[in-house]
């Protein structure tokens, strides 16, 4: 008998010999075990993302609250905001967010999200692990978890395209190139996408011809482009596939550019009231975007609060004050996401998301023990202004996903994390790995989905492992 | 008795096999995967008795003409898409204890059955190519000399002797000859990475004399500095890629990340001999050490991604070919390198004792400075760092290590061929398509000094390279495929054809270069390989060089189409190439459209597509019009593809 090795080499060789098919491939099977796809509970996911770290215990999570007194010992302060009554009883949530608490009914909070401590806490290293489920650096291009909806799933409406990113800047802004390291189709190619929106409100011009360009002329542009390849004596090589597959993505492209779907992209289409109702500032706008994209049979959906080093949810100091402020950002459009959705019978089969790279503290970075660069410009001890009086430091221990719809359960409240400092997942702690799991198997893959890639298996979840917190489907 | 129950359980089978087949159809996530399903079952119940050297019954399953023959009974051992006429189907399913297979042990469960039953229905699908024998490739490491076969129809040039030989043999036809248009082209994208001026087409396509095609050649890779540069800063592209290099990147921001832009520039200007410029990388000067020290990545970083692990890595995958990335975390599984070896190789340049980890945790083990061919010599582990990368670039740039100029002759016949002698490109330890092409390849780099551009010249001189571009089926097999295969242009070279035609190159270049300032007419055009990446770039291929990278995308794909059809830039690139070729070739249409296809295609237009242009155009071209017209040029398969 042959051993394992060798075996497992002629495997490699059997995959070498598969010379005509695109590369990275499927297998069938993994260990021995057959890949079985779950039933799926969603077909579309719309990820909110809150890019720099949102604070769980002034959001999703509160503790005790402790309001600004000159002098207070930090030690004292855990919330920031108090806590407010939700549409489920005895859950509360952050004052601040009084909408997304009237919504709450509709989903499942999960507030035992933890993320490793990757020894000097970055934003762009922890986002690359929780969108790609690895954790950088690796040996080659990982994808983005909506390229692999995209690359297993296809999309729904073979139109559109299958995962579009909105609301993220990928130029001129700090952390630009790590930022794009994940935001990408990475071995599975650029047809897996990401489609990158950064201005909800110029979304349409994607779309659309370019500026100075009429359609008709633009529309003609491309008929006379293939009365021209009819034209051409180089027609003798339609069969040849890499022809047959540029001239497809141009049919392909132009389709999409000439259909009805087009104008999903186009929010200024939508009644004033509705607009009004979403428009927060761009976030909110990407999210009536993403409504319109998933109506109209988008995959995978993200929108960002955008992540710039130091804005937005990446408080290093004024953290109560910018966190008050995004919380007017997100809270009406978020909840009226929800509510639409519904309205249009989506819900069921839409799984909302929100989540961020990890959680913050007062005092804490990364977890107790860390030797993590304390990077917060406010001090330990004692507060001394309101710029002190926030959640300046990364915390890896703890935070909250919530999730909607999508056959998640409702009004439900699954993990927990410690009442006092620190606030470490202390019930049923989920890994990335795991809330991938539970993503994909929400839409029906397998977390032991697995591609070969330069001669090895790549899994959707780290090693084939992640498994689906079951307890959160109704 | 037996025997008919025997049957009426395989008809029960095969009922139930065809009924499954038909839903397969249909359903086309069920094909079966014979990789991962059929190969495994294959090996457990029957490698014992009839794979590798064991042929029991005179039966071996090494290869599909093996299964297929059968064995000493005559009977056909797999008989596609006919599972009762299949004796390997027929044999796990009798009850007959003499002939039932296994012949030790319980039959197979019905569900083993049941898949192999149903794999044989639905044609028996076998991996190309796939034989139960281990494929690793083992030449000796020095290169082999090769005996040319006799040259045939007076074709003299080694490579055709090589490749007519085996052609002959297969009774293929050789390939004609591509037009001298479609070759001036080629050869002038290849290897400078340019479109040909429509005069030089002319003058190329007016020579009557027999040499000019290796004039032609000639002069592309000639010493003139314009030709130098040209050469240089196409082929940067392709070192930028291997070196990892780039000007913007992870790890720039906060030092963790050196350029090699202006030393790897002047090595191709100077077209620097290979075994020099691999010395000079891996024992490097300042200017070249960005290449072995890698990226520095913030926080912890997990075992297989230290810089001395990303050392070996690079190091084998960009200059020997082999794959270290499987063997830092645990001897790999589908080659021969084991974790000992990678952490030898990578200790060469460790400032510090490196311990062995085996998947994240340490093992107690130290590694030994080294590499894995010491045959021919080995680093003195005892030596300080710098020694040792001396001594290691000494070692890797020895003549006798043929894997050195077996991997960039592989690398370099499937950039200008479109497929490697050995495919894929980093799996060097594969059988090669044929020894005696790469053997004879490498050794023309090694016997010319290592000089680059004769290699190149070599390949680019052959009736094998000048061939037409046949067209073929994606599932066409390697043997299927003489000649050049149609190749993509990389997001550079689609940029500077853009260029080329537009005048809308950048004015300066992002990279740290030198370039020397042409003497006496226009400054050279600054070339996409020289600036950052920008999004439409990257929307065409340009990678992200956090790793190496060794091939480009082939497929143009949907999202790249959205934004080749209304990326903004672009349309003004095209906007600003309608004013330009409006005011040089207006402003009738003809002239416009005669241009556009000499200078895009290196061809007139044929009566037809004549006709389709000025449609295009109109009888009064404006601006708009001819940007149209040169966009629907370049959306032409004949233009984005190299043929």
């Amino acid at each position: 008998m042959r051993s394992r090795r060798d075996l497992l080499k002629s495997l490699a060789a059997a995959t070498t010999a598969t010379l005509s098919l695109p590369e990275p491939r499927a297998r069938a099977s993994t260990a021995g075990q057959p890949i079985e796809h779950p039933e799926p509970k969603a077909d579309a996911i719309i990820l909110l993302w809150m890019a720099g770290g949102m604070a769980a215990p002034d959001n999703l999570d509160p503790k005790r609250y402790q309001p600004f007194e000159k002098g207070l010992a930090v030690a004292d302060v855990i919330s920031t905001f108090p806590a407010i009554p939700t549409a489920v009883d005895g859950v509360e949530i952050c004052q601040g967010l009084e909408e997304i608490a009237s919504v709450l009914d509709r989903g499942t909070l999960l507030r035992s999200h933890v993320q490793p401590d990757l020894g000097s806490i970055l934003h762009s290293r922890h986002q690359y692990h929780w969108h790609t489920g690895y954790v950088p650096p690796q040996t080659v291009a990982c994808p983005h978890i909506g390229a692999w909806m995209s690359r297993v799933l296809g999309p729904r409406n073979p139109v559109m395209p299958a995962f579009i990113n909105i609301g993220q800047r990928l130029e001129g802004i700090g952390e630009n190139e790590e930022i794009k390291a994940f935001t990408t189709g990475g071995f599975f190619g650029s047809e897996c996408g990401p489609m990158n929106l950064p201005y909800p409100d110029q979304a349409a011009a994607a779309v659309r011809p370019p500026k100075g360009m009429q359609p008709d002329r633009f529309a003609s542009r491309y008929d006379r482009f293939k009365q021209l390849l009819k034209a051409s004596p180089h027609g003798a090589y339609t069969s040849d596939f890499h022809q047959e597959s540029m001239l497809r993505s141009l049919d392909n492209a132009h389709r999409l550019l000439s259909a009805k779907e087009r104008e999903a992209f186009d929010i200024s289409r939508e009644p004033q009231e509705v607009r009004e109702r979403y428009d927060t500032g761009r976030f909110g706008r990407g999210c009536l975007l993403a409504r319109r994209l998933v109506e109209q049979g988008a995959r995978f959906v993200e929108v960002t609060t955008e992540y710039v080093p130091f804005l937005h949810w990446d408080t290093h100091e004024r953290g109560h004050e910018t966190v008050a402020r995004m919380h007017a950002e997100i809270d009406r459009p978020i909840a009226t996401l929800i509510r639409d959705l519904e309205a249009r019978g989506l819900l069921d089969r839409t799984l909302v998301v929100i989540a961020s790279e990890f959680s913050r503290d007062m005092i804490t970075e990364g977890q107790p023990g860390s030797t993590a660069t304390d990077q917060a410009k406010s001090p330990k001890d004692f507060l001394q202004e309101p710029s002190h009086y926030g959640q300046h430091r990364h915390f890896t221990g703890g935070s909250t996903v919530a999730l909607f719809g999508g056959g998640v359960k409702r009004g439900f409240v699954y993990g927990k994390t410690a009442d006092e400092r620190p606030c470490m997942a202390i019930e049923n702690p989920v890994s990335v790995s795991d809330l991938h799991a539970t993503l994909f198997t929400a839409m029906g893959i397998s977390p032991r989905t697995v591609y070969d890639i330069e001669s090895r298996p790549f899994y959707a979840t780290e090693d084939g492992e992640g498994r689906a917190v079951e307890a959160i489907f109704g | 008795m037996i025997v008919a129950s025997g049957s009426s359980l395989r008809a029960a089978v095969v009922a139930a096999v065809l009924a499954a087949t038909t839903a397969a159809a249909e359903e086309p996530a069920a094909a079966i995967d014979f990789a991962h399903e059929i190969v495994p079952l294959l090996e457990k119940r029957c490698g014992e008795c009839h794979i590798g050297d064991a042929r029991q019954g005179g039966f071996s399953m090494n290869t599909l003409e093996a299964t297929q023959a059968g064995g000493d009974s005559g009977l056909a051992g797999l008989v596609p898409g006919k599972a009762d006429a299949s004796e390997i189907i027929r044999r796990i399913t009798s009850t007959d204890p003499d002939e039932r297979m296994p012949s030790d042990g319980e039959p197979l469960p019905a569900a083993e059955i049941e898949l192999l039953a149903a794999w044989v229905a639905a044609g028996g699908n076998w991996e190309p190519g796939f034989s139960f024998e281990s494929t690793l490739w083992e030449p000796p490491l020095a290169l082999r000399p090769v005996t040319l076969p006799e040259p045939i129809n007076g074709r003299e040039h080694p490579i055709d002797r090589v490749i007519d030989a085996v052609a002959r043999a297969q009774g293929r036809e050789l390939l004609p000859a591509a037009s001298d248009r479609q070759f001036i082209r080629r050869v002038s994208l290849d290897l400078t990475g340019l479109l040909p001026s429509p005069e030089e087409v002319e003058a190329y396509a007016a020579d009557t004399s027999p040499g000019k095609r290796t004039a032609l050649v000639e002069r592309l890779l000639g010493d003139e500095p314009r030709a130098r540069l040209r050469y240089a800063e196409h082929w940067l592209t392709f070192w930028n890629d291997l070196l990892r290099n780039d000007y913007t990147g992870t790890g720039f921001i906060t030092g963790g990340r050196k350029q090699i832009t202006s030393w790897l520039h002047q090595a191709l200007v100077d077209n620097t001999p290979y075994d020099a410029f691999v010395r000079e990388l891996i024992a490097p000067s300042e200017a070249s050490r960005g290449f072995i020290d890698g990226i520095v990545w913030r926080g912890t970083v997990n075992s297989s991604q230290t810089v001395p692990i990303q050392f070996a890595q690079n190091v084998g995958q960009t200059f020997l070919g082999i794959n270290l990335k499987c063997a830092s975390c645990h001897d790999s599984f589908v080659d021969r390198w084991t974790l000992q070896e990678t952490y030898d190789l990578a200790a060469v340049m460790a400032a510090e004792p490196l311990e062995l980890h085996r998947c994240e945790k340490p093992t107690g083990v130290m590694a030994r400075p080294g590499w894995m061919f010491s045959d021919l010599g080995q680093v003195d582990p005892a030596a300080p760092p710098e020694e040792r990368l001396t001594q290691l670039a000494a070692l890797i740039t020895h003549r006798d290590n043929g894997w050195l100029s077996r991997n960039l002759a592989n690398r370099i016949w499937a950039r200008l061929m479109g497929r490697g002698i050995v495919h894929p490109v980093d799996a060097l330890r594969t059988q090669p398509w044929n020894e005696d092409l790469l053997e004879l390849l490498a050794a023309d780099l090694v016997e010319h000094e290592w000089d680059i551009k004769h290699l190149l010249h070599t390949i680019c001189t052959s009736e094998a390279y000048a061939a037409v571009t046949p067209a073929f089926e994606r599932s066409a097999s390697s043997s299927d495929r003489f000649g050049p295969l149609p190749r993509r242009l990389t997001a550079e070279q689609f940029f500077d054809c853009l260029w080329q035609l537009t005048g809308t190159a950048p004015e300066k270049p992002d990279g740290e270069v030198k370039r020397p300032a042409a003497a006496g007419d226009e400054p050279a055009m600054v070339r996409a390989a020289l600036v950052k990446c920008t999004p439409l770039m990257a929307a065409l291929g340009r990678p992200n060089r956090d790793q190496v990278v060794t091939s480009r995308p082939t497929d143009l794909t949907t999202l790249e189409a959205i934004e080749l059809a209304n990326e903004q830039s672009l349309a003004d690139q095209l906007a600003q190439g309608g004013e330009k070729i409006l005011a040089e070739h207006g402003p009738s249409p003809e002239p416009i459209a005669e241009w556009l296809f000499a200078a895009a295609l290196s061809r007139p237009p044929t009566p037809p597509e004549l006709a389709a242009c000025l449609d295009l155009l109109g009888q009064q071209p404006t601006t708009q019009t001819v940007a149209d017209c040169l966009w629907a040029v370049m959306m032409l398969p004949e233009f984005q593809l190299i043929r």
